[in-house]
């Protein structure tokens, strides 16, 4: 029996983190193999070390930080409206059951709609400009988070409502108090997640209009069939992706230590 | 035997279509021990949630202190089966909790009384430690000293170690007895167990199966005395008592589940 494959165990995380590092290694390996060797062609799938070095070249030459740094802004600055708008009003919807009623069906109608089948509605009202590319973000990610935001706080055990009632909260301070801490390690991970989801629609909308960002960058260089660019554009939406996921898995845990 | 602290008049309570209260009268005297026994699902909680404002008779009203009670406040505390603490907040954290709406006490007043409950509880070691860190008899004291510390005149409590296993529910037994006598307060302890009823209790009211009707007020401390310890357990009065409450329960109210 190896105490590694318990059903449900719990390895070391030293073990863990290993793991994790050479299952990626290996997965590089044979990459590289299998391009070295001639068995992929290399427009179609070009080593691991041209990719490396086509992303240094565009780093150094072709501003690819800057682009990175600029489809961050955008993600973030559409993120954090929809985050800001969405919290409250979820919140809201869960604890006055006519706010929920009011606007749910609406809310569950948008959600429904394809990001991308907006995108030359949002051209045609906001232009080629940012605004397109915040608004499609905003539309993709804040009628998703507001449902999310809203099942969290229909989900703290009434019990902590009632409790803090009879202690002689008003209806503002336990919401405060109570509904607004007992989600917050789901309303985290919800954002977290959301967060993410910011990333594909970014891409869709910098494709389709945009001189500049990370999806510009990918979908000049297919248009040349520059093949390592295009993964070095992938791999720098995959690295940010992965950074952001762990500063904020580390920052849910530093403030829910209580877990 | 009571001076009509709490009063229930002609109280009755549907959720509709179901009757789940019938008209009830009693009155609970001040500093009494209360057990209201019954079986699951005849209407105990919401006999005591109407006590504590969290839900409205449907006819009748109840009187604490002569007032009508309305919209629940710390006066009237809860303490619930489950879910009876913060997670989110250390064991001293939740009693302090207790005293957050309180704005007539000064912090050091409120950090004062903190250290107090947390002593009468014994859990002074265990005040910076969350929760999920304790056992659910400590969580239970937990809810136990927020409800005090917050200054309640009356302890609402249901079910409240019915989660736990059957030696810690024993030894929690005896000191919410001790905690009562001390502190002087009301009590409502709802349970449908009857060694437990009989060995907290002042006074037991039984009621029927749904909709709960009163079918007998026992006066404990009449019987046994209000000295309660864990011999009083194993004492043949108390085994009477016991028997003859369990008898009443299964021919006056269907069997205790
Ligand atoms: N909010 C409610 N809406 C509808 N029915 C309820 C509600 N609360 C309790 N009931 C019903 O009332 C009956 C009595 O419930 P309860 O007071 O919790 O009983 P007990 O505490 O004695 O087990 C049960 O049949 C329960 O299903
Ligand atoms: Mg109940």
């Amino acid at each position: 029996m190896n105490p590694l494959f318990a059903f449900r165990g719990r390895p070391a995380p030293s073990v863990e983190i290993l793991c994790g590092v050479v299952f990626a290694v290996a997965l590089i390996a044979i990459w590289e193999a299998a391009s070295d060797l001639g068995w992929i062609a290399p427009t179609f799938l070009p080593s691991p070390s041209r990719v490396a070095a086509a992303t240094w070249t565009m780093v150094t030459h072709q501003n690819l930080l800057w682009h990175a740094g600029v489809s961050t802004v955008r993600v973030w600055v559409a993120f954090l409206i929809a985050a800001a708008m969405a919290v409250p009003i979820g919140i809201l919807m869960s604890s006055y059951r006519i706010v929920g009623a009011t606007l749910e069906p609406t809310i569950d109608f948008i959600r429904y709609l394809p990001v991308p089948a907006l995108v030359p509605l949002s051209i045609i009202w906001f232009g080629i400009g940012e605004e397109t590319k915040i608004f499609l973000l905003w539309l993709g990610t804040f009628f998703q988070l507001v449902l999310l935001v809203a099942d969290d706080a229909r989900r703290v055990p009434h019990e902590y409502v009632e409790i803090a009632r009879t202690l002689g909260g008003g209806s503002r301070a336990v919401l405060v108090d109570v509904v607004f801490r007992a989600m917050g390690p789901t309303l985290v991970d919800n954002l977290r997640i959301t967060l993410g989801w910011c990333w594909t629609y970014l891409i869709i909308a910098e494709i389709v209009a945009a001189d500049s960002g990370l999806g510009f960058v990918i979908w000049s260089a297919r248009r040349f069939v520059k093949t390592p660019e295009v993964m070095a554009g992938v791999i720098v939406i995959g690295i940010i992706g992965l950074v952001t996921d762990q500063i904020l898995r580390a920052l849910h845990r530093r403030m829910f230590r209580y877990l | 035997m009571s001076d009509g602290y709490l009063r229930f008049e002609s109280v009755t309570k549907r959720f509709e279509p179901i009757q789940v209260v019938a008209e009830t009268d009693l009155s609970i005297a001040r500093n009494d021990f209360v057990v209201f026994l019954g079986p699951s699902g005849c209407g105990k909680t919401t006999l005591m949630r109407m006590v504590g404002g969290l839900d409205t008779p449907t006819s009748g009203r109840i009187l604490l202190d002569d007032r009508l009670v309305g919209a629940p406040d710390r006066r009237r505390g809860m303490v619930f089966q489950s879910y009876s603490s913060f997670p989110w907040l250390t064991v001293a954290g939740n009693i302090a909790f207790g005293m957050r709406y309180r704005d007539d006490l000064r912090a050091a007043e409120k950090a004062e009384r903190v250290d107090h409950y947390l002593g009468l509880i014994g859990l002074e070691a265990f005040a910076d430690h969350y929760p999920n860190r304790i056992s659910g008899g400590m969580r239970q004291r937990v809810a136990i000293a927020r409800t005090l510390a917050a200054g309640s005149d009356i302890l609402l409590m249901d079910e409240p170690f019915g989660a736990l296993d059957a030696l810690t529910r024993e030894r929690l037994q005896v000191e919410l007895r001790r905690v009562q006598l001390h502190e002087a307060k009301t009590t409502i302890f709802v349970t449908h167990d009857v060694e437990e009823a009989v060995f907290l209790a002042d006074r037991i009211v039984v009621f029927s199966q749904r909709p709960a009707r009163i079918v007998a007020e026992i006066d404990v401390t009449g019987r046994l005395g209000a000295d309660r310890s864990l011999d009083l357990r194993e004492s043949r009065p108390f085994f009477e008592l016991r028997n003859e409450v369990l008898h009443l329960i299964r021919h006056e109210s269907g069997d205790p589940a």
